[in-house]
Formats: C-alpha cells, sequence, structure tokens
C-alpha cells in the first residue's frame, strides 16, 4: 500500500501494549495520592502534625545548653539521665493523633463516597479492574501518603538523636528502637485507610462520611479523657497510700477510641508505658499520675487487625456498581 | 391566555431573555430551543417563580407572580425530580391535593381521577424510591392536573419514557388540550413534539426566532429552498427535463446513481412540472420525497442563520 | 459473525426475576437493543459486563464465557453509561487517561491514546479544564472517549442522547456511526428514542419481560405486507381517492393529506397511474414514497403481541 501524503487522523484501535493486572490498583493509588496532595490543606496539617517533634528539640536544645553550666566536668547531665527516649516517640505521635485524623478526613472521607455520588464506580468495573484492584488502590491512596507524614519527621528526629544524644542512652536503652519506630509509623495509616474506607462506603456524599468519622473520634475522645481522669485519681490515691491503682479494666477502657487504640499499639510496639509530657520531669512519682501503662499486647494486637478487617469487610460490602433503574 | 410584551429577563449580566413578544392560547404549543437558549427562564415567568426585569408578562391578564389566582389556573411539571421519596406516589399527590385546597374526600377522588388518567392507578401504591424515571414522570403530571388547570406547563415530561410511554402521554396530553386547554411543552426530542403539535414558540440565546405554524415557517425560510428528491433511475434525463424551471435553484446527483435531490423555491409551479414531466415526456419516477419538510430541518435552518 | 451469543440467561435480583429465559445472538455491525422500561435490557448489559451474575444460563462475548473470563472480556468491552460518570477533580485529559491505565494501558500511551480519542470525540482546547465545568454535551463525549480508550471491539451505549439538544444529538449520532461503521467496531446502543436507533444501527433486538421479543435487519422490521405506497397530495381531495379506487387500487387514509395506496406493478408504472389520477381530478402530488412503518409502530406490534415471542422475518443470518 503506497503511503499517502494525507494522513489519515480518523479513529483507529489501540493494539499497543498492556501491562498486565498487577499494576491497576497502583494506578488508582496513584491517582487518589494525585488528587489528595493537590489539596493546599493537605501540607499545612501535614507539616503541622509535627510540631512536637520541633518543641522537643527545642526543649533538648536548652536542656543541654543550661545544663552545661551546672554540671561538673565528667558528670552526666543529671536531666538528660532521667529522660525514657521511648517515651517522647510516645508522646510526639499522641501528640500528631488529631492532625493525623484531620488529615484521614481530608484523605479518607470522600474516597468512596464522592464515587458513589458521581457513579464514578461504573468506570472503575467496566474495565478489567476488579473490585479488589479499586479496593488495594483507595487503601494505598490513605495509607501511603498519611504512613509518610507519619514516618518522616519521626526518623528525622530518631536520627537526629541518634548522632546527638548517643551518650544519654538513646542508643543503650533499646537498640530495636529503629525496627519499633519503624512499625509504629504504620499505625495510623493503617487504621485510618481502613477506617475511612469503612465509612466512607456507606454514604453518597463526603461530607456526611466525615461527619460520621468524626463524630466517632470525638465521642471516644470524651470518653478515654474521662477513664485517663479515673486513672489520675486512682493512682493518686494509690501513692497516697489510700488503695489500689487504676483498675485493668478502666486501663483497658482509655484505649478504646481511635485515638486510643493506635496509642494501645504504639505502647506496644514500643514495649513502654509511656513518660510526662514534658521530659524535665522523671519517672516516678506524682509526674506518672496521668500515664497510662501499657495494655496486653494479647488483646489489643488481634482487638486492632479485627477493627480495621471489620472496616473494610463494610467497604467491600458496599462497593458495587450503581443501581439503575429501567 | 398567556401574553408576553417585550419581555425581557438577566441574571447580573448573563441574559436569560431578550425582548421577547408573543401568545401562547389553547391547543399544545411547543417550546424548542438550544441548552441555554432561555427556555427554563420561560417557564419560570409565566409560572410565576421569576418576574420579568423589564417588559409585561400575563397569565389570564395577570402578573403571574405570587399570584394565587393565577396558581389556582395553573399546572406546572418540572424537569427536576425531587420528591418526598418515603412517600407512595398516591399519598404523594393526595398530600398535593390537599395543599391545592381540596377537602379530604374531594381529594381522595380527585387523586384516584387523576392517577387513572395517567395510568398509574394499579402502582401508585409503591414508594416513590422505587420508581422508574417514566412513572415518575406520571406522577409529575398527575400533581399538574389535580386541580383541573387551564394551563399545563411541562418541562421536558418525555425524558425517560419508553415509547409505549410516550405514546400514552401524549395523548393524554391530545386529550387535554382538546378541552380547551394551553399546554406548553419544552422539548429536545423533535420527532415527539412534531407528532404533538404543529405550532411552535422557537428560543434562540434568550430571543424569540420563531413563532406559528410548522408549515408556515417553513415555508417563509428563503435561505434554505425546499429541497425534493426524486428516486428514478434516469437522474440525468430528469435533470434534463426539468432544468429548465426557472424556480430550480440547485442539482445534486446521487453517487448510486438512483436519486436525484433538487432545491427548489416555490415549490407548487414545480410540482405541476413534475407531473407534466412524468405523464407526457417520459420520465419514469419511482418516489418523490421532501428531506427537510420536518422539524429537526427547519429548527437547523433557524438555529443556524 | 457472532459477536455475543446468548443462551437461557435468567438473572434474578432477590424475587425479582429481570432476565427470564432470553436467547439472542449480537451479530457484528451496530445493533439496536430496544424494548419496554423494566424489560432487562440495561440487565442484560450489566451481565454482559460482569456486573450480576447470572442464576443460569450461559452467554459468551467474542467467544469467552461471562463467568471465566470476565476480565478478559472487560478488556475488549467499553461502556458508556447513562448516568454521568465523571471523576471529580480531574480535567478530561486526565480522566480519560485514567481510565486507559485502569484498563491496564501503560501511562505514556493512556496519555497519548487520550489525546487521539478527544480529538477523534470532538473535544478540543476544553479538555485541559475541570470536567465539573462541562455542559451536558461535553461530558456524554467524555463518557463516550472513556469507553473507546483502550480500543474496545464491542461498545455498549446506554441512552447515548440523554439530555443533548437537537445539535448535540445530531453530533452525537454521526460520531456513533462513524465509529461502528468502517472501523470494525461493534456497537450495541440501548435506548427508547426509535428515530436515533434507526439513524445508528442496521438492526435491532426487541425485548420484553426479560425474554426476546423480536430481532432483525430495521428494514425487515419496517416493510409492510404487500407494499403499498404513500401518496401526500397537496391538500384533501376526495375526487383523487374516489379516481384511484376506479383504477382498482386499494385506498386507505392515514394522515391529513397523506393516503396509503395499494397498487400493482412496479413504482414508476404506479407513479404514472397516480400522476394522471392527480392531473384528471385537479390535485397535485408532492411525495410519493414506499410506505413503511415506522420503527415505532414495529416495535409496538412487537411488544403488544401476546404468546409465544415472533421472530421477525429471514435476515439470513449474516449482516
Amino acid at each position: 500500500m503506497a503511503a499517502s501524503p494525507i494522513a489519515d487522523l480518523s479513529y483507529r484501535n489501540y493494539d499497543g501494549p498492556l501491562d498486565p493486572p498487577v499494576n491497576r490498583w497502583w494506578a488508582i493509588a496513584k491517582m487518589s495520592m494525585k488528587l489528595s496532595t493537590k489539596k493546599r490543606g493537605f501540607w499545612v496539617w501535614a507539616s503541622m502534625s509535627a510540631y512536637w517533634y520541633l518543641i522537643l528539640l527545642a526543649i533538648f536544645y536548652f536542656m543541654d545548653q543550661s545544663a552545661q553550666a551546672t554540671t561538673a566536668l565528667g558528670q552526666q547531665n543529671p536531666l538528660f539521665k532521667a529522660i525514657e527516649w521511648k517515651g517522647q516517640f510516645i508522646n510526639a505521635f499522641s501528640v500528631s493523633q488529631l492532625f493525623m485524623f484531620i488529615l484521614a478526613l481530608m484523605l479518607g472521607a470522600g474516597t468512596i463516597a464522592n464515587d458513589n455520588r458521581a457513579n464514578a464506580l461504573l468506570v472503575y468495573l467496566s474495565k478489567p479492574c476488579s473490585k479488589l484492584d479499586y479496593v488495594i488502590g483507595k487503601w494505598l491512596g490513605i495509607f501511603i501518603p498519611m504512613t509518610l507524614v507519619v514516618g518522616a519527621p519521626t526518623l528525622v528526629f530518631y536520627f537526629y538523636c541518634l548522632l546527638s544524644y548517643r551518650s544519654y542512652g538513646f542508643v543503650s536503652q533499646d537498640p530495636w528502637l529503629i525496627v519499633r519506630l519503624c512499625g509504629m509509623v504504620l499505625i495510623p495509616g493503617f487504621f485510618h485507610a481502613s477506617a475511612s474506607l469503612g465509612i466512607s462506603s456507606l454514604f453518597q456524599q463526603g461530607r456526611l462520611a466525615g461527619a460520621t468519622y468524626a463524630g466517632f473520634y470525638f465521642f471516644g475522645l470524651f470518653f478515654t479523657k474521662a477513664m485517663q481522669v479515673i486513672v489520675s485519681v486512682d493512682n493518686m490515691n494509690a501513692i497516697n497510700g489510700n488503695g489500689p491503682g487504676a483498675p485493668t479494666i478502666v486501663k483497658n477502657l482509655y484505649y478504646c477510641s481511635v485515638d486510643g487504640i493506635q496509642e494501645a499499639l504504639a505502647k506496644i510496639f514500643l514495649n513502654t508505658d509511656g513518660s510526662p509530657l514534658l521530659p524535665i520531669q522523671g519517672p516516678g512519682g506524682l509526674q506518672r499520675v496521668g500515664i497510662v501503662s501499657q495494655p496486653s499486647g494479647w488483646v489489643f494486637i488481634p482487638a486492632f487487625f479485627a477493627i480495621c478487617g471489620l472496616f473494610m469487610l463494610l467497604a467491600w460490602s458496599r462497593i458495587r456498581a450503581v443501581e439503575v433503574v429501567g | 391566555m398567556i401574553s408576553a410584551t417585550n419581555v425581557s429577563r438577566w441574571y447580573g449580566q448573563v441574559i436569560g431573555l431578550n425582548d421577547i413578544t408573543c401568545e401562547i392560547g389553547p391547543g399544545i404549543t411547543a417550546l424548542l430551543g438550544m441548552n441555554g437558549a432561555g427556555k427554563t427562564t420561560l417557564i419560570r415567568l409565566i409560572t410565576g417563580q421569576l418576574r420579568p426585569t423589564t417588559g409585561d408578562l400575563r397569565v389570564f391578564g395577570e402578573e403571574p407572580f405570587a399570584n394565587t389566582n393565577v396558581y389556582r389556573r395553573l399546572g406546572y411539571c418540572p424537569e427536576i425530580d425531587n420528591f418526598y421519596e418515603h412517600y407512595s406516589g398516591r399519598d404523594f399527590v393526595r398530600f398535593l391535593a390537599r395543599l391545592d385546597g381540596l377537602s379530604s374526600t374531594e381529594a381522595k377522588t380527585r387523586t384516584e381521577q387523576v392517577l387513572e388518567m395517567v395510568g398509574m392507578a394499579d402502582r401508585a401504591g409503591k414508594r416513590i424510591a422505587g420508581y422508574s424515571k417514566g412513572m415518575r414522570q406520571r406522577i409529575k403530571l398527575a400533581q399538574a392536573m389535580l386541580h383541573n388547570p387551564d394551563i399545563i406547563v411541562l418541562d421536558e415530561p418525555l425524558n425517560g419514557l419508553d415509547p409505549v410511554g410516550r405514546r400514552e402521554f401524549i395523548d393524554i396530553l391530545g386529550a387535554l388540550a382538546e378541552q380547551g386547554k394551553a399546554i406548553l411543552v419544552s422539548s429536545h426530542i423533535l420527532f415527539e413534539v412534531e407528532q404533538m403539535t404543529r405550532s411552535l414558540l422557537l428560543l434562540h440565546r434568550g430571543r424569540l426566532l420563531a413563532t406559528g405554524d410548522l408549515g408556515v415557517i417553513r415555508s417563509l425560510i428563503d435561505k434554505h429552498p425546499h429541497q425534493i428528491r426524486i428516486e428514478t433511475v434516469e437522474p440525468r434525463k430528469a435533470a434534463a427535463l426539468l432544468a429548465s424551471l426557472p424556480n430550480i435553484v440547485s442539482m445534486k446527483f446521487d453517487r448510486l446513481g438512483e436519486s436525484i435531490q433538487l432545491e427548489v423555491r416555490e415549490p407548487d409551479s414545480f410540482y405541476d412540472a413534475l407531473q407534466t414531466a412524468v405523464l407526457e415526456q417520459g420520465l419514469e419516477v419511482r418516489g418523490i420525497s421532501s428531506p427537510d419538510n420536518n422539524l429537526e430541518s427547519v429548527f437547523k435552518y433557524l438555529v443556524e442563520a | 459473525m457472532i459477536i455475543a451469543s446468548v443462551n437461557n440467561l435468567v438473572v434474578r435480583y432477590g424475587r425479582f426475576t429481570a432476565l427470564n429465559g432470553l436467547s439472542c445472538e449480537i451479530p457484528e455491525g451496530c445493533t439496536g437493543l430496544l424494548g419496554p422500561n423494566g424489560a432487562g435490557k440495561t440487565t442484560l448489559l450489566k451481565t454482559i459486563l460482569g456486573f450480576v451474575k447470572p442464576t443460569s444460563g450461559t452467554a459468551t462475548i467474542m467467544g469467552m464465557d461471562i463467568i471465566e473470563a470476565g476480565t478478559a472480556i472487560r478488556q475488549k468491552v467499553g461502556l458508556m453509561p447513562e448516568q454521568d460518570c465523571h471523576i471529580p477533580g480531574m480535567t478530561a485529559v486526565q480522566f480519560v487517561a485514567y481510565a486507559g491505565e485502569l484498563a491496564g494501558m501503560p501511562a505514556s500511551q493512556a496519555l497519548r491514546r487520550s489525546h487521539e480519542v478527544l480529538d477523534y470525540c470532538g473535544l478540543g482546547e476544553a479538555r485541559y479544564r475541570n470536567v465539573e465545568t462541562y455542559s451536558t454535551g461535553m461530558k456524554q463525549r467524555i463518557k463516550l472517549a472513556q469507553a473507546l480508550v483502550h480500543g474496545p471491539k464491542l461498545l455498549l451505549l446506554d441512552e447515548p442522547t440523554n439530555g443533548l439538544d437537537p445539535a448535540g444529538r445530531e453530533d452525537m449520532l454521526e460520531l456513533v456511526r462513524s465509529v461502528s461503521h468502517g472501523k470494525g467496531l461493534n456497537v450495541l446502543v440501548s435506548s427508547h428514542l426509535l428515530p436515533d436507533i434507526e439513524r445508528v444501527c442496521d438492526r435491532v433486538i426487541v425485548v420484553m419481560k426479560g425474554q426476546l421479543r423480536a430481532q432483525g435487519t430495521i428494514k425487515d422490521l419496517k416493510k409492510i405486507e404487500g407494499r403499498p405506497i404513500d401518496v401526500e397530495l397537496r391538500e384533501v381531495c376526495p375526487a383523487f381517492v374516489a379516481g384511484m379506487q376506479a383504477t382498482g387500487a386499494n385506498v386507505m387514509l392515514p394522515k391529513r393529506t397523506t393516503y396509503r395506496i395499494q397498487m400493482a406493478g412496479l413504482p414508476e408504472e404506479a407513479a404514472k397511474v397516480a400522476m394522471q389520477v392527480a392531473k384528471d381530478t385537479g390535485a397535485q402530488i408532492r411525495g410519493f414514497v414506499q410506505a413503511e412503518r415506522s420503527l415505532e409502530d414495529a416495535f409496538m406490534d412487537a411488544i403488544s403481541t401476546s404468546g409465544p415471542p415472533p421472530v421477525a422475518a429471514a435476515d439470513g443470518g449474516n449482516s
């Protein structure tokens, strides 16, 4: 066939290369991440979530400076000696939880709900893209950004402390800290991704899904704060010799909320009870009154996965191509 | 019954209607136009939801805006599809009947009558949430007819109906028109509109482009002479025989050599000449037709002008 | 060649039976899917795509079984749904490229192909704007584009001209017609607007109450027994009627000035006879065409007959 000087620009078929099915979920995850990171609010809340690390850095710096003046030569800085490093990570983790929740709302509340409203599922499911691809893709689209937002400041702080405070027992307190931290940073992403997907799939509007999740979250928050007060009072009484410490059931209830269960798993992974918020206060005594000891791993780890699993099952059952009345 | 005199309506800088003057009387009138031409604005003005920015719009001689006298005699079947989804169709219509001011017993009987007229009597017990588009359209028409209005305005009423439903709907509208009511139907589905009525109101970019009978409008479109298609196995002979007529503007031979398409002004004399050609000059003709004598072509000609 | 073959398909939603033993064959080319509301058209489309699992019966699309090879089928099938289905927050290019990636195209190919398909669908510079700002016509084009981007062999269109004004409708029908004729793409159009189907498709399948009612080429369905002729006069003329009857023709009056006349002989001779009668009686013939049932009438007839579903006249099995 002789080549014509005028090209034929009418419709032609696509016979090019096709990627294997394993890439479908990655395409979905990529698109979710692209859409969410485009929002300006994402970057604002993401950077604010690490503010506690900055405060810690400032506190440590001043502790270092002030101790230098008063410590005798050859002696260790008494303030630093009392610090439990793992507890600092737990505190920073707890402080970032509210911000993580806001990010979860931003990233996750609308995912499936908006697709429901826009009938986008018809597009997804009419392509050779299975429901599993869709769910995995959406899940990763929330999990990956959140884990990065939690993980980056944590690891940066870890390496800073590694370099600066090794002499104060940073590594010797627990040489496996880095591994534990890697486990800890996965927790918020895992939980929020599952919960957001589950709740988002129930609604047609992102706003309603977000509001439901927020209600859920804040209700649990008040509940756990109440539990914390009870624990504090009981511990106070125990210190004054007025009775046993807080009963285990109250301690376990403290961990029964969105934030609580993440904190529970963080404490379990790091194997610590936590420290007072301001590291200047040493361990023991009045300062530890408000601290709830770590819960039983046998109970909480399965519970965590069970809850996440339930949310995912919920999402799975609710995803279907929109019913057309015809 | 409806008369507009120099009516204009704009929203900020955007013009909805620009200097419309027209009259709508009894019978079915089709309101046509592209998307954004101003049909919805005109309907809102007539049903009293908006006031014209300038000009004078009168329904039954009064201004329709917030005017219960007019509302009493006006029925509106909107395009939007919002109902109280948890009601059944029957309850919904009866509720609206009560809102119309009918007593409880009157409402019940009237509801049944109206549901019977739209063909929903057997299915109106189910909740509206489960209705198909066609059933919703019928409920909308039912509620528009409740108080036996003299004017019924319908915005895209045939949307989503299957051909059977469309036929029935058109029959209902025809019956209502014969009772002397004025029915204004806005629709994009031109072939359906053609079956309903020949009386048009065509809007374009907010202005009134044409109003009146389809045939009359067609004959007045000078820029587009009538297209006449003659099917014959001897197109060249036909061309030779007819070319001498002064009112033929152009001739086109189709690729297969089976017909010839002519553009003709003043077709009347042309048809007589054609008759002569067949009977006296031996032209063999298989078919004669006018491809652009329908609403769709008229619409296209008017809008692209 | 048969594109889709459906055998006794039964699909139930709970207690409601949507498809009740549907058996049909969809050949190559452009086929219209007709039926009253609730007949099972959408269910058939959803079953082809694998959204619903049939209770019993089998179906093969391009040789692949719908239950076993669902993913492979969806690779070769494109759906243009009735409702709006764009993903909010994206531009048209992103959306169509995304649809391509979902179908397995590598990202670079998807973007390139997305532009190509949007060119074909007539979307110009507007493709870089957010999809939410589009008019109805543009949204319909994007829906068509996302169905075409992965190069399917079978295109399923559900009410393609929904919400379009007359100009938009014509553009869309032209698009569909050009992609189905001469490009090797098989199309199945489900619509209530029969003139649209007439314009685009060559054959139709009529479904009612979950079963096949009729199938065949449009030409066959529109034929009328005896091949009468519609003669249109300038005005109503009883003398003409009398004159025609005198020649032995059978005259019926369908509409205003158009008479349906049954005449013997070839159309040319009939034309001569009619012209002669018209001349003698002072009438003017303005139209002379082979009478056809409108597709709508054919459809109404097909669904109103009770009893076992009639299958329309010989279509030879090949398109």
